[in-house]
């Protein structure tokens, strides 16, 4: 109870300091509508030559880069920030203030810091999957829509828990506020079906940077492409991850305050 | 129990490995294939009690072991061998409990948010810490009193001055009243004014708390004003623990005599060895066993206008410190 | 000039010397060069396959060729300079290049080419596995292959010159992320980053004759295909240089008054 109280605490003061630069909330809604310009020119040219694409419907397709809207703005929101701030506190010392406070270190660490702004992405993300669903003519039976709930938590959880380990490796190497890019490359494939690609990159896309998970799964429960196997290991893996990450950043405390193993 | 120490460390060692790697292209393109390793001991067996309500100091030259032993008391480092205990906790086990009764101080790096006035960074602080409202006003108007905050509070901390926003840290660090103070170079990079308004607050503070507050610095003149005890620590051995009037006493075989005369014309370099002579004001440096000759001698031979007699000031005495520990 | 090749060389070897140090963030940077193009290589591939085999003269065997080289002439001639400029100008290291008796594009050219030297065997090697998977259809002309030479190089030094350009607009605001993100997206689709210009309608393939962002990506690949007859080629050398002088010309024009700007409002 006390950590939502945190979470709302850290919110609050987040938007304070980005209201401060008010000017940012219209750099944000820019980059973003040009953003989702591009996707979507993108869709126009490719759809342009053809009806289906490795099976799925141009607005089965649109609803899968609201997905990518929705989930990207979340992580831009929230997780990418706060894991950012935590690699540059590792390496400027300042890792030292949140280890000497009473509460738990990896949820201040990974709530730390809110772009405010980044809202513009989740809101842009739903507005774009509402239009696509009405568009299918899709009537999200209650089943459905359960099924989408469900693998885009597990999706953000797993996302979540990725990004934690990676950050992580701070506490091992020095200069590694590049490694969080990695996702960043990677996740660009999730604007389209990740079973367009070949094997060996579904795989990577699947089980080395989990971008299937946040983006193409959830996408699928909304077109009807949801398997049972499916929405079951999106489950297990968001459960397994959110204690493989707590393990490796308890791993990374220690070797950080120079515990013998 | 009230008389038990505030920190009890005994033989205390922290030893780290570090890489190492000769310059040029092909030391470089070696390293990608193989890394050099050394075992270096920060830490080389310190024992020491501090006492509940005492303000110690830590003194060292860079790379003695001064911010590493403040790490292993905060919690943030585990000692490699020895035995440490802090308000009665295992420090590196950070518990909760410990956690709240502690805090750290940090010169020139912020734990504040940049584009937020302090007072929003506080209510952080006070949920973190759990301090209850009431409480909490009380605290922070003392703090706005003590270290003359007022409207410090409500400005975005990057449009504070340096000296403004230190006040600041040290008013959040302090609001969950720690009972254990580590102040890691808190008045670095100050002016004279500012430093010495944070050693009367730091002063007042213990008075008024019974906070244990242990300081690194080094600027002689906090540990002048603030501690009674001092901590010398080189190449991570200590090499003095008592008061800071005893080191002087024992450390320094000299004193000095600054002599004002009405020109530097004369040699003085029979009475002592000359430091330096500008304007008619010389300054010498006398064995302690021979101040009472040479003063008499001065005083006879010369057209003195003022003598002062001196201890050494304390960086010197430092330095010899230091010097004497490096054989 | 001999002082020149002298700073030239140093700046290699403090480039090679950093890369050392910074290895595991140039293969995660690549990541994102190998893996864009081959996106849409398998996307398009996709489209061609739901058409029967090919869309618009483009089958996916030429869909590969395309997208292959493609990542390796935008590896040759992409730049970040305009990512860095605006934290040089924040944090006054802008300054300390301004007090040297050197222009700063020269150690940008040279750590960009230094930096492309030490990364093309890998790009290079993912080019070859990506090669053996995709079967890419290429059959080299030699007129064209040689001719592709000065085109890519030419094609480097205009993208260069006009993104260090661009970069300056950091003199006047620091809201540059919109510009460079627009500049970004615009390059995208004109360069036939996201699809061959043959593919995209007519007016956009205008647009992208017109600007330069035609001859400093695709005009070398197309070139290199062998898509192009002798008189395309000479015609994009043509272009090719007419951007070279406009480019010379425009960076001299900012680069003065960016100059004298910063130096007014304090360095």
């Amino acid at each position: 109870m006390n950590s939502l109280r945190l979470f709302w605490v850290f919110l609050r003061v987040s938007v304070l300091s980005e209201l401060a630069y008010r000017a940012n909330f219209f750099l944000q809604l820019f980059e973003s509508l040009v953003d989702l310009g591009v996707a979507l020119a993108g869709l126009a040219v490719v759809f342009s030559y053809t009806d289906t694409l490795g099976g799925w419907r141009p607005d089965e397709v649109l609803a899968l880069v609201g997905v990518f809207f929705l989930v990207g703005g979340a992580i831009h929101l929230v997780i990418e920030p706060s894991m950012q701030r935590f690699i540059e506190a590792v390496s400027e010392g300042t890792l030292d203030f949140t280890l000497t406070k009473p509460a738990d270190a990896q949820f201040l660490v990974s709530i730390q810091r809110v772009e405010i702004w980044k809202l513009t992405d989740l809101v842009l993300g739903t507005g774009l999957l509402v239009f696509a669903l009405v568009r299918m003519g899709t009537h999200l039976g209650a089943l459905q829509a359960a099924g989408f709930a469900v693998t885009l938590v597990a999706g953000g959880i797993i996302v979540y828990s990725f990004w934690l380990m990676l950050a992580t490796l701070s506490f091992w190497f020095v200069r590694v506020e590049n490694i969080l890019v990695i996702f960043q490359s990677m996740y660009e494939a999730g604007r389209w079906p990740v079973s367009l690609y070949p094997r060996w990159l579904r795989f990577s896309l699947t089980f080395l940077v989990p971008v299937a998970f946040a983006t193409t799964v959830p996408a699928q429960a909304l077109s009807g492409r949801l398997t049972g196997r499916t929405l079951l290991g999106a489950g297990t893996l968001a459960a397994l991850m959110l204690v493989v990450s707590r393990l490796v950043w308890r791993a990374g405390v220690r070797r950080y305050s120079g515990a013998s193993a | 129990m009230p008389n038990d120490p505030a920190v009890r460390a005994r033989d205390l060692r922290k030893v780290y490995v570090v890489a190492e790697r000769e310059p040029g292209a092909r030391a470089a393109l070696r390293s990608l294939f193989h890394r050099e390793k050394k075992k270096v001991p920060a830490v080389d067996g310190i024992s020491f009690d501090l006492a509940p309500g005492e303000i110690v100091g830590f003194l060292g030259p860079n790379g003695a072991g001064k911010t590493t032993t403040l790490k292993m008391l905060s919690g943030l480092l585990h000692p490699t061998a020895g035995e440490l205990s802090v308000l009665g906790h295992a420090p590196w086990k950070r518990e909760k409990a410990f956690l709240r009764r502690i805090t750290l101080v940090m010169g020139q790096r912020n734990q504040l948010v940049w584009d937020i006035p302090a007072a929003d960074s506080f209510e952080l602080n006070r949920a973190i810490y759990r301090i209850p409202s009431a409480d909490f006003r009380a605290l922070v108007d003392e703090l706005t009193e003590l270290l003359d905050l007022g409207p410090l509070l409500r400005k975005p901390v990057r449009n504070l001055s340096l000296g403004e926003r230190m006040k600041c840290e040290i008013a959040a660090a302090l609001l969950h009243r720690p009972q254990m103070v580590f102040l890691d170079e808190p008045t670095i990079g100050l002016d004279v004014t500012m430093q010495r308004r944070i050693r009367t607050f730091i002063a007042e503070y213990n008075r008024r708390t019974g906070a244990t507050v242990l300081l690194t610095s080094h600027d002689m003149a906090d540990v002048e004003t603030l501690c009674k005890r001092v901590l010398i620590i080189h190449h991570g051995r200590l090499l003095f623990d008592g008061e800071l009037a005893g080191l002087v006493r024992r450390f320094t075989e000299h004193k000095t005599i600054v002599v004002q005369l009405s020109d530097c014309a004369a040699d003085l370099r029979p009475y002592g060895e000359v430091v330096s002579c500008a304007e008619g004001t010389a300054t010498l440096r006398v064995p302690k066993a021979n101040i009472a000759q040479v003063t008499e001698r001065l005083l006879a031979d010369l057209p003195v206008v003022d003598l002062t007699v001196a201890d050494p000031p304390l960086e010197e005495v430092i330095e010899r410190v230091f010097a004497q520990g490096a054989v | 000039m001999k002082g020149l090749v002298d700073i030239y060389r140093q700046q290699f070897k403090t480039t090679l010397a950093s890369f050392l140090q910074y290895r595991a963030a140039i293969a995660i940077w690549m990541i994102g060069h190998i893996l864009e193009p081959l996106i849409f290589l398998v996307v398009w591939s996709a489209v061609a396959a739901s058409r029967g085999s090919e869309v618009g003269g483009f089958g996916a065997p030429d869909f590969a060729a395309y997208f292959i080289g493609m990542m390796l002439v935008n590896h040759a001639t992409y730049t970040w300079i305009m990512y860095e400029f605006e934290y040089r100008i924040r944090h006054g290291s802008l300054s300390f290049a301004l007090l040297r008796p050197l222009h700063p594009i020269h150690t940008d050219i040279v750590d960009n080419v230094s930096s492309k030297l030490i990364t093309l065997p890998m790009m290079l090697l993912a080019a070859g596995f990506l090669a053996a998977v995709f079967k890419p259809a290429f059959h080299p002309v030699l007129w064209a292959v040689a001719a592709f030479v000065p085109a890519i190089f030419l094609a480097f030094l205009v993208r260069f010159l006009i993104e260090w350009t661009l970069a300056l607009a950091a003199f006047w605001t620091t809201r540059v992320s919109a510009i460079n993100q627009a500049y970004h997206v615009a390059a995208l689709f004109l360069s036939g980053q996201v699809a061959p210009l043959a593919l995209l309608p007519g007016p956009v393939r205008a647009v992208a004759t017109v600007l330069p962002f035609r001859w400093t990506i695709s005009f070398p690949l197309e070139l290199l295909l062998g898509r192009l007859t002798p008189g395309q080629a000479l015609a994009g050398f043509g272009a090719q240089l007419a951007w070279l002088a406009l480019s010379l010309v425009l960076l001299r024009v900012v680069w003065r008054a960016g100059v004298r700007i910063y130096s007014a409002v304090g360095a």
